[in-house]
């Protein structure tokens, strides 16, 4: 009845790759618990070791570095509580007591949520400045770190404004003192290239549903040596490091979009040609719209723009109905009546919050779903615009 | 060819409930083109409330809403509107407890978001009408003019709730169930195996839920304030001091239970005095009177000064005959025959003799 709508949305989630629509009929024979011994326990086993070892050579790890789990908010809160039990005062490992953190204050959710509740248990925790331009204050992490300090948790890019953040040079700051560093790699991963040898990084987190694969699986990456407590105790799994059997549909799924991996660099170029003429577009035909972040590093699929004059939530509903899938920083219906805490973070007003569009491409986006977005974009502004200027010039 | 007629399209607002679900149902039978919004009022994560029972778009309440769309094959949004019902519905519901009045908290909800916020959604999302699952109708006079005209179920019927709507966008709203008794709508969920179909009515103040509008109070409004509300209870016209009060928020005009203080003849509270806090408290007879001022008026249909109207002065009111004045700040309302309880913070409602709703405003102490 209704056609699919334009996808828009590739930060909150991707569609699954056609690769891996095509593998999972076969995959879904893969039933085995690779724990056990028998034949049927041999081909989920291939596909964990295969899997791994694929991503630890893409990674520039140790395949015994890397963890799968249920994905990012699993492995973000595992690192967090893991750092802060090993370092809190009163810990059991005879460990100098480390009780403070220094957190960006763009990260997602499952760091921040975790980082709130570390304090509840005692933790200090600095949230790292970021600018209206989308740069971390840098100055801030030099002045707050100390002998007391034990994670720096910046994450690689950010989901809505798209920007990068200068992780070797967090990991240089941290190494003089002997500070433990974490990137959250979600948007990351798939849009460009990086290794976890490169960034220098203790800890990384990686979701698969970003990039093609299936939902609930991901992969954190723990550099030999660095403290590292079970979230999930439980059998053997993970060299019993995360206990529950593997899933191993989604690992596969991710496997499969591994041997995708040379594409990135070609998809990465292409993407930014496509969202650059979107932006230059939309600033060219819409009166009153700005790029957040422009002037800084950005992930090359990334727009966050603040249209003035039009409510992020109408404008998401209203392209919804006309069949484009975009996101919005606006308060929506999320139970809290307070728009987006990255955009109200980087120094944006709630009102300019509340005019927020983010529009994020992917490796399946068209030019000819662009210039469709565009025209659609620019009637629909227009449109809630002209309603809005009736109903002050009314009221 | 079917595509090429363009359908009219419809924002219907879907609370969670049977009626609503069923609104929206309808109007999908009817061959509109049917968008289905809910309003998220309140954050009933912080509320201790049965969800679902008896609730107004609580999350649960969402969820089925969102049900029934899907079912419906329709596309339905939940729009944040929490700001804005602090703003016009919560905060105004407890200034007027403070102030010694009975508040009506579901005429602010349809003045201002229902048949306000909604509307411009409505031509934002370029549909060219609002319906809503309330119990009331809308007719053409002689003069083609649209009006608004109660349910076909006199016990269900919600017109009293809708005397603010502005009269030039009654043209733009459909009430699709009311022409429909309460039962027929029930039917027609089941028929249409709406999951909704065996809820159970809503009852009362929505974010107030079970535990009474006193505890809400308690718990929104700060203890230094709430205890600036004690006074005495007064014996109307002895002035005698019955006894102290714990809020004059605690009381309301008519009520004879839990008045704080035992006496060996039943009392009822008359008037509540926001200025000394004195509840004044007497025997039932000085309840009714046959005169009553209301004030900021909205009026969706012209009448005549001094035009007897059939006018309710609550929800659950039949409605009685008055004699309608315009007055300076309103009207004032004479009434055939004297009336109980008459009680400021609630609305008077104006209708023709035929059920034509023609406005009304608020009742003054």
């Amino acid at each position: 009845m209704q056609k699919d709508p334009i996808y828009l949305d590739f930060n909150a989630t991707t569609p699954l790759a056609s690769e891996v629509l095509q593998k999972m009929p076969e995959l879904l024979h893969y039933w085995g618990n690779p724990s056990s011994i028998h034949l049927l326990s041999r081909s989920p086993k291939t596909i964990l070791r295969e899997t791994r070892k694929i991503l630890a050579d893409y990674l520039k790890c140790s395949s015994l570095e890397l963890i799968f789990n249920s994905g990012a908010s699993e492995g973000n809160n595992t690192v967090l509580k893991s750092v802060w039990n090993a370092y809190r005062p009163g810990n059991s490992f005879q460990n100098e007591i480390k009780n403070e953190f220094i957190i960006s204050s763009v990260e997602h959710p499952s760091v921040i949520k975790t980082a709130e509740y570390l304090i509840s248990e005692g933790a200090l925790v600095h949230f790292v400045p970021v600018s209206r331009n989308g740069e971390l204050d840098l100055k801030f992490i030099e002045q707050k770190i100390s002998s007391k300090t034990a994670l720096i948790s910046c994450m690689f890019a950010n989901n809505e404004t798209g920007t990068v953040f200068p992780i070797k040079k967090i990991v240089e700051l941290a190494q003089s003192k002997n500070i433990l560093v974490h990137s959250d790699c979600v948007q990351a991963f798939g849009k460009t290239n990086f290794d976890v040898n490169d960034l220098g990084v203790d800890y990384a987190t990686i979701s698969a549903h970003k990039f093609y694969a299936l939902k609930g699986c991901g992969v954190l990456y723990v550099k030999k040596g660095s403290p590292y407590i079970n979230l999930v105790h439980g059998g053997g799994q993970e060299r019993a490091r995360r206990g529950g059997t593997e899933n191993i549909l989604g690992i596969a799924s991710l496997g499969v979009m591994l041997n995708k991996l040379s594409q990135i660099n070609a998809k990465e170029i292409e993407l930014k040609r496509m969202r650059d003429y979107l932006e230059f577009e939309i600033i060219k035909t819409i009166p009153s719209v700005r790029v957040n972040c422009i002037e800084c590093p950005r992930l090359t699929n990334t727009s966050s723009l603040i249209i003035s004059g039009v409510d992020g939530e109408t404008l998401l509903v209203s392209l919804d109905l006309k069949g484009f899938a975009v996101s919005t920083g606006a308060a929506c219906s999320s139970g809290s009546p307070e728009p987006s805490p990255v955009l109200l973070a980087i120094g944006l007003s709630k009102q300019e919050a509340q005019n927020s569009l983010r529009v994020s491409l992917g490796w399946s986006t068209t030019q000819q779903q662009v210039d469709l977005f565009l025209l659609t974009l620019k009637d629909t502004v227009e449109r809630l615009r002209k309603i809005n200027q009736t109903e002050t010039f009314s009221s | 060819m079917i595509d090429q007629i363009k359908r009219k399209k419809v924002l219907v607002a879907m609370s969670g409930g049977v009626d609503s679900s069923v609104a929206a149902a309808l109007l999908k039978d009817q061959g509109y083109e049917v968008v289905g919004a809910t309003m998220q009022v309140w954050d009933y994560t912080q509320c201790d409330i049965t969800e679902g029972n008896g609730t107004c778009c609580s999350s649960l309440d969402v969820d089925d809403a969102r049900s029934v769309a899907d079912n419906l094959e329709i596309p339905f949004y939940v729009l944040n509107c929490e700001a804005k019902f602090k703003a016009s519905v919560i905060d105004p519901f407890i200034n007027a407890y403070l102030n010694g009045q009975t508040p009506l908290p579901c005429v602010n909800c349809n003045t201002y978001l229902k048949f306000d916020h909604l509307v411009k959604k409505m031509k934002e999302l370029e549909c060219d009408y609002l319906a809503t699952g309330h119990y009331a109708q809308i007719v053409q006079n002689a003069h083609g003019q649209y009006q608004i005209k109660t349910s076909e179920d006199d016990w269900k019927d919600q017109t009293y709730f809708l005397f603010t709507i502005q009269p030039e966008i009654v043209e733009k709203l459909i009430f699709p169930i009311g022409h429909l008794k309460k039962a027929d709508v029930r039917k027609i969920a089941e028929d249409k195996k709406l999951v909704v179909a065996q809820k159970k009515d809503s009852q009362g103040i929505c974010f107030v839920g079970n535990k009474g509008y006193d505890q809400f109070l308690t718990e929104h409004v700060s203890q230094n304030i709430l205890k600036t509300k004690k006074g005495y209870l007064k014996r109307y016209p002895s002035n005698e001091i019955m006894a102290k009060h714990e809020g004059i928020h605690l009381y309301t005009i008519g009520q004879s239970k839990g008045l704080g203080m035992t006496y060996h003849e039943k009392l009822f509270v008359l008037k509540i005095d926001p200025l000394d806090n004195t509840v004044w408290v007497g025997e039932e007879k000085y309840l009714y009177h046959d005169e009553v001022d209301v004030v900021e008026p909205h009026i969706l249909s012209d009448f005549n000064n001094g035009d007897t109207l059939n006018v309710k002065i609550r929800y659950q009111h039949k409605g009685s005959l008055a004699q309608v004045f315009k007055t300076e700040a309103g009207y004032k309302l004479k009434f055939n025959e004297p009336q109980r309880a008459i009680t400021p913070g609630q609305a008077a409602v104006f209708y023709t003799q035929d059920k034509v709703l023609l406005g009304g405003g608020w009742i003054k102490i």
